[in-house]
């Protein structure tokens, strides 16, 4: 079977529910490596719920999903660590870590407790900060950057895992233009290397449409669509989805639709 | 161009060798708590010239009455001080970094109360009954800690997880009830009433080898565990949620940390009394001196905190001597205008 039609993650009948209450029901899904998949929908929709069940941060009641032809049930944690890594939408650091402390922190996986770190983990650490731009901000505390250094740091933190699969959750979601084209590129960029598959979860239609390969359209935990950017953002599932009219035209350099108020 | 003749062997890409910063780092605060011990013995009730001192440590002899203050009284409380100090600001690093809450410290899971009700009891029933229970306080001081740890993990637990804000809050509950119970125990108190409130405060003068050795082994022990689980907790910093991501068992180190800390708080609090202040502020003070990494903070933590004690239980016990002032009062005194002024330096500075 040719490499590249093997699903890197499978999901399979998979529902989760939180409290009695059906987050995620009758999920199937596989996702062919090398793309960039953008999950949308309303809120509350199970978009966040979705990333969590495929890193093994929740377990899912039902089903049964598949990272690499592995159940992710028979991955350990360590092991997982290794192969998803996660940048979080927001998230507060306690005490004021250098930059470069918090990049480095990606290695904990891979790093024997009683050997402690060697060179390579420094090296990768640094060529992480390298890609993401944030070397210059190398040696000063995280509570003194702003939100959008803040962004690529923990962007930097996440490629210092090493990861075959990256996860975003909302990553641009309060950051200004210049940022999010930054941002997109060196996701962009980060897909040509090691990294199989970018999953990121979007509020923003427009950005999830100029991102992704494939997006996936989640609606009260079910998935409506599947497909391209083209295949799933038009008038008549949006309004179905999000219950409101929407206007939808053409990106003027490229062919990705793109939502108007 | 410069950066093409830089030799590339020691090239660390912009990172240091932890390793050999922790060794220079504990190798300086052992020195210092070498110099800082003997210092300490010169004072007391009776003042010993140093050369005395020296030669006392050298010739041990039993027949000499300064032999015997030196060897009976002051070396065991010296060390009481430094593994109490060990203890308390190495288990308060440790909370403050699985809790993630920089006001934790060794006493808000609880322990304190359920010591100090024990205690209380102790000295309690020795009025009441006429039974001589000083020499078995501790013991009674250990079964009400080790209560009041089961009680807040009891509580706090949800079917296999133990999620840190009931953990926290299931503390504090315990602490208040505890402590409830100690107000009304004080307040139908009448002689006895001088002894808990010293008890409360904290007392390193009953200080023996005997107790030194029960302390001993779960101090260190513990502190090396704690300094052990450094990585992860470094990794809890991130967040709950990015530490799972990293590999790290979030649960089991929480409950790792969790039980550890208290148990060896649990052991010292039994024999000195509720020494307050320090399990709070030394590691912010290891933090603002070498950064919050858990791997050089927590020694330096556990070092800065015997020095610290060792200072305090010496001004404690000669400033106004033969009277002694109540540990915890000094450590309050003496501890909070140093960290406001390292708080001050930072803030100008703005690094650490």
């Amino acid at each position: 079977m040719n490499i590249e039609h093997t699903p890197i993650i499978s999901l399979k009948n998979v529902s989760f529910s939180y409290n009695q209450q059906l987050v995620l029901q009758e999920i199937n899904l596989s996702l062919s490596p090398g793309k960039f998949i953008g999950i949308i929908g309303p809120n509350g929709s199970g978009k966040t719920t979705m990333l969590k069940l495929i890193s093994g941060i929740l377990t899912p009641q039902k089903g049964k999903i598949q990272i690499f032809n592995q159940d992710i049930r028979t991955i350990p944690r360590k092991k997982m660590a290794k192969i998803i890594s996660m940048v979080p939408q927001e998230s507060y650091i306690t005490y004021n870590y250098k930059v470069k402390e918090v990049v480095f922190m990606g290695r904990i996986p891979y790093i024997n407790q009683w050997k402690g770190e060697t060179i390579l983990d420094y090296q990768i650490s640094r060529n992480a900060m390298e890609k993401t731009d944030s070397l210059r901000h190398a040696e000063k505390g995280i509570h003194q950057i702003s939100g959008g250094e803040m962004q690529r740091v923990y962007i930097a933190r996440a490629l210092a895992q090493s990861p075959r699969i990256l996860m975003l959750d909302e990553f641009a979601s309060h950051l200004d233009l210049s940022y999010k084209y930054e941002i997109i590129n060196i996701l962009q960029e980060v897909l040509k290397g090691e990294v199989k598959c970018i999953i990121s979860v979007f509020h923003d239609l427009n950005l999830a449409s100029y991102c992704s390969d494939q997006l996936i359209l989640l609606n009260q935990g079910k998935i409506e669509k599947i497909g391209t950017p083209q295949e799933v953002i038009n008038n008549h599932t949006l309004k179905k989805v999000y219950r409101t009219k929407t206007n939808i035209i053409q990106h003027p350099e490229l062919s990705i639709p793109q939502v108007i108020m | 161009m410069k950066s093409l003749i830089k030799p590339e062997k020691n090239n660390l890409y912009g990172y240091s060798n932890w390793r050999y910063k922790a060794i220079f780092i504990i190798t300086i605060g052992f020195l210092a708590i070498l110099i800082i011990g003997f210092a300490a013995l010169n004072f007391g009730t009776i003042a010993i010239q140093p050369q005395k001192i020296l030669s006392i440590i050298w010739q041990h002899r039993t027949d000499d009455s300064l032999d015997l203050i030196i060897w009976e009284l002051r070396i065991p409380r010296l060390i009481m001080a430094m593994l109490t100090g060990m203890a308390l600001a190495s288990v308060g690093g440790g909370f403050q970094g699985i809790l993630r809450n920089p006001l934790a410290d060794p006493y808000i899971l609880g322990v304190s109360a359920g010591a100090a009700l024990g205690a209380c009891s102790a000295i309690a029933l020795q009025y009441i009954t006429g039974l001589y229970l000083v020499h078995i306080l501790p013991i009674f001081a250990l079964i009400g800690a080790l209560i009041s740890i089961s009680l807040v993990y009891l509580l706090s637990r949800k079917k296999s997880h133990l999620p840190m804000a009931d953990l926290l809050l299931a503390g504090v509950a315990v602490n208040f009830f505890f402590s409830a119970i100690i107000t009304l125990l004080l307040a139908i108190s009448r002689r006895e009433i001088h002894s808990m409130v010293f008890w409360l405060m904290g007392d390193l003068s009953a200080a023996s080898w005997q107790k030194v050795s029960f302390i001993f082994l779960p101090v260190f022990l513990g502190t090396l565990l704690l300094i052990s689980s450094s990585l992860e907790l470094n990794a809890m910093a991130l967040g709950e949620e990015e530490a799972l991501h990293l590999g790290v068992q979030t649960e089991k180190l929480r409950l790792r940390i969790f039980f550890i800390g208290s148990v060896m708080i649990a052991i010292v609090v039994s024999f000195t009394g509720l020494i307050g202040f320090v399990g709070l502020v030394i590691p912010h003070i290891a933090r603002l001196l070498v950064g919050p990494d858990h791997r050089i903070m927590l020694p330096v933590s556990a070092l800065a905190g015997s020095i610290f004690l060792i200072i305090c239980d010496t001004i404690a016990r000669s400033i106004i001597a033969p009277t002694e002032i109540p540990i915890g009062a000094i450590t309050a005194l003496v501890g909070a205008p140093i960290f406001i002024h390292l708080l001050k330096r930072r803030n100008e500075t703005d690094e650490y």
